[in-house]
């Protein structure tokens, strides 16, 4: 029997469907990926799943029973549990407590607290996943904060589990442990819903695989009876003629970026950079490996003049280039933030808003103390145009863009917007993206290396770097743990990303 | 057409006509109200109406309150605008109109202009204060301008106006409470005779002009609005997110403060000993029914002005004044509660309050 089957969902929003007519099934003990570019309907279809939208049609089922749209409890009944992207944990609370929560097995009353950390850590063993029931949610790393939302369904009952690109944010060594948890929960007889974009992922952890295509199911087959490229050819219209990887035009100059025995602090207090020293060349990507929270925010920070810090970083020959966000910008320091939604836009701005902030006050922004409204907004329609910003409408509120149009909306400013950048500091930049747009990004990336700009990429995704990087910098502890080749493979920069490497001379 | 398809596109993101169907339904609801207490309510809203626009008279006190609600709702309008919530107009709106008292007794020529001036530095200076608390010490600017009120009206009307500033004995103005009376040269020139209304509606509504084209056509302006939509955002572009909010709320003291200013100039023409305007708090409403768009706000003090104004003929068919206070307060309501109910009101049709 089909744990969850989806019957000819529809949902629209406004003149957008976001899913047009989509079935599909998942059994018990089967994990099921799906696959699709940003704004396919991947979200929206699991949303109708778990009863957060209400579909315009269309049926879903679990276990052969037919549930009422648009009821999230009527889905957690029906033992349908989801992970969501953005956790939804109580930072404060222990875990055992995150995991109980509004569930709370009780004894006269009272919570019974020892029966609740004993099934939790139960919970945990059975399905290898190390948590400590007694720590502290906010004191976990994004990995073991997982984990604990992955505790939280199955001790919830969840007999079909829902995904929602769970590996965005984890190491390459933290991914394939979840993708091992993956295949013992349906070893376990379990029904997984798997979405990503990793096409290696997928096909490492699949039974079978969905390729939706703007709100369409246009293909789904069975692991054995497919491959990467036919997944790349359903996913993208057309075939997909990438011009991957084109080889740098310009050559290598002088060093550009300095940076000599930084250290710094982290939010907390805690010591995030000690004595980090590298050199970044013009024209050269640099590729920043490691574990998320080895200092790689901290850095991007201290070089868009975010976060003070001691030693000495020097732009050519300026040391004080960020000595304040202002100051680094008028250096030519563009950055592409961690967190683009807080850090890269006004949400509740219009577009052509958002395009003009920070090259706000220079034409065709601005005409002396006043906004040039006619320039801005020519200048605004050639970014969108150029970075394919969807919809290519400069008044529509940034709020309203997806993920991945608002990463082109960040990328178009930073990289086009203003004069042309020296260095470019870009963090985690294809983040949530799907193929299509993480190849804009790159590409706009890769233009300004060959322009002689040198970029700072920090990325969590090994398979960017080796694309992108001319040289990759591993960082271990907020310190260099040393240089790698892009060809290095994932057990060479994994050792080194645990510091388990010795530094090369 | 381009032009036209991205209009079309453009999601509905004009409140004017959520707030246009919440000042309506307020008066349906006093309306109801007014019947249910036994007066009828025609009459009732008859007088209202005449009080408000009946004539010469009523239209000069109309504009009159809707000059001051104008100044004082762009006061909280502006600060909103940077991100944060001012309930100190009052407490900037009196130091306005002390200041407006005090250099309205100079005899210098240009003492009109030079009292608004220093109604407005002394607003703004109080407002600043919260401004500077907030960036500095990180003081919650509601706590600190609520305070701040209270620290205004003790320091004014418990020492300064009674102490310091109180009208010396001489001769017929023995008995009047309160400060000295200003200059001739320092009143408001009156605009229609046999009423009140004064230069202060025309500059008023000149302000509120200034304030939109502040907002929407300078790069300050922008960066204010950046910074309150995103003061990270903000922050990370270059723009100094702290002086900016600083000079908001100075922005917005001043305008409160040129609120008190017209109300010396215009009509007290002394700081009087007894002297509670609720002018500052009645702009909170209106900046919120207003939604932040200096027009919109502008519309809004209209509405209320003419509220305030016809509420006081409703006390012939034996309603309270405070009637007014009623209304408005149903209508800050009813622009507030659709924002808090709106995730329940799309669940029960059917739809979802956030695209993806």
């Amino acid at each position: 029997m089909n744990a969850l089957e989806l019957t000819g969902i529809r949902k629209r929003f406004g003149a957008v469907a976001a899913v047009d007519g989509v079935s599909c099934a998942v059994a018990e003990g089967e994990v099921l990926a799906l696959v699709g570019e940003n704004g396919a309907g991947k979200s929206s279809l699991i949303s109708v799943a778990c009863g957060l939208y209400r579909p315009d049609s269309g049926s879903v089922r679990a276990f052969g029973r037919e549930l009422p749209p648009g009821d999230p409890r009527a889905a957690i009944e029906a033992r349908i549990g989801a992970v969501h992207q953005h956790f939804m944990l109580v930072g404060p609370l222990t875990v055992w407590e995150n995991v109980v929560l509004g569930r709370e097995p009780r004894r006269r009353g009272f919570i019974d607290a020892a029966r609740a950390r004993r099934e939790v850590a139960e919970g945990a063993e059975r399905c290898g996943l190390a948590v400590d029931p007694q720590a502290r949610v906010e004191t976990l790393g994004v990995a073991a904060q997982q984990r604990v939302e992955i505790v939280k369904q199955l001790w919830r009952g969840a007999r079909v589990l829902i995904l929602d690109e769970p590996t965005a944010l984890l190491s390459p060594q933290e991914s394939a442990a979840l993708l091992r948890t993956v295949r013992a929960l349906a070893e376990e007889g379990r029904a997984v819903v798997f979405v990503s974009h990793k096409l290696r992922e997928v096909l490492d952890v699949a039974d079978r695989i969905a390729v939706l295509r703007r709100g369409r199911l246009v293909q789904i087959s069975r692991r054995s009876e497919t491959d990467a490229d036919k997944i790349a050819g359903a996913l993208i219209e057309g075939p997909a003629t990438a011009p991957e990887a084109s080889a740098r035009q310009g050559e290598r100059g002088p060093v550009l970026l300095t940076v000599r025995e930084l250290s710094c602090a982290s939010d907390r207090g805690r010591p995030a950079l000690r004595g980090l020293s590298f050199e970044l060349q013009r024209g050269e990507i640099l590729g920043v490996a490691g574990v998320d929270g080895n200092g790689q925010s901290e850095l991007a920070e201290v070089l868009t003049g975010l976060r003070r810090a001691d030693g000495t970083a020097s732009l050519g020959n300026d040391v004080s280039f960020h000595r304040s966000p202002a100051a680094a910008r008028r250096a030519g320091v563009a950055h592409l933030p961690e967190d683009r939604q807080r850090r890269g836009l006004c949400l509740p701005l219009s577009v052509e808003e958002n395009l003009a902030l920070g090259h706000h006050a220079l034409p065709p922004y601005a005409r002396g103390p006043l906004i040039d409204r006619a320039g801005r907004r020519e200048k605004a329609r050639e970014l969108i145009e150029g970075f394919d910003v969807r919809p290519a409408d400069p008044l529509a509120r940034a709020a309203a863009l997806s993920g991945g149009n608002q990463q082109k909306l960040v990328a178009a400013r930073e990289l086009a917007g203003g004069p042309p950048p020296r260095l470019i500091v870009a963090v985690h930049p294809t983040r949530g993206l799907d193929p299509f747009a993480a190849r804009r990004v790159h590409q706009a990336l890769r233009a300004a290396r060959d322009r002689g700009a040198g970029v700072l990429l920090i990325s969590l995704d090994l398979d960017e770097l080796r694309a992108l990087a001319d040289r990759i910098l591993v960082l271990f502890e907020g310190r260099s743990a040393g240089e790698a080749e892009p060809e290095a493979g994932d057990d060479r920069l994994g050792r080194m990303m645990l510091g388990q490497e010795p530094a090369r001379a | 057409m381009p032009d036209l398809r991205a209009r079309l596109f453009r999601p509905a993101r004009d409140p004017a006509w959520g707030a246009a169907a919440a000042l309506l339904a307020s008066f349906a609801v006093s309306f109801v109200a007014m019947a249910a207490s036994g007066r009828d309510p025609v009459d009732g809203f008859g007088h209202l109406l005449s009080g408000a626009f009946g004539g010469p008279g009523p239209l000069g006190e109309t504009a009159l309150k809707t000059s001051i609600l104008i100044l004082t709702g762009l006061s909280v309008a502006v600060a909103l605008i940077v991100g944060l919530f001012n309930i100190g107009a009052e407490g900037q709106l009196i130091w306005g109109a002390l200041a407006a008292a005090v250099v309205g007794r100079l005899e210098v020529p240009g003492v009109m202009l030079l009292a608004l001036l220093a109604a407005a530095l002394a607003g703004g200076a109080w407002g600043l204060i919260a401004g500077w608390l907030k960036v500095r010490r990180g003081v919650h600017e509601v706590i600190s301008t609520i305070l701040l009120n209270w620290i205004a009206i003790h320091l004014i009307q418990g020492w300064l106006v009674p102490g310091p500033l109180a009208a010396t004995g001489s001769g017929a103005h023995v008995s009047v409470a309160g400060t000295e009376a200003i200059q001739r040269g320092a009143w408001l020139p009156r605009l229609w005779p046999g009423t009140r209304l004064d230069l202060g509606f025309p500059l008023a509504l000149l302000i509120a002009l200034g304030v939109w084209f502040l907002l929407s056509r300078t790069r300050r302006g922008f960066e204010w609005r950046a910074v309150g939509a995103g003061p990270d955002a903000a922050l990370a572009a270059g723009i100094p997110a702290g002086r900016r909010i600083c000079e908001g709320m100075a922005l917005s003291g001043a305008l409160a403060g040129i609120g008190g200013a017209l109300l010396i100039l215009g009509t007290e023409h002394r700081y009087p000993g007894v002297f509670r305007t609720g002018y500052g708090f009645d702009g909170i409403a209106v900046a919120l029914v207003g939604g932040g768009s200096p027009a919109a706000t502008a519309i809004a003090a209209l509405v209320f002005g003419a509220l305030r104004a016809g509420a006081t003929r409703l006390q012939l068919v034996g309603i309270h004044p405070s009637f007014a206070e009623l209304t408005q307060g149903l209508a800050v309501l009813l622009v507030a509660a659709p924002r808090m109910f709106q995730p329940l009101l799309a669940r029960l049709r059917g739809r979802d309050a956030v695209p993806p």
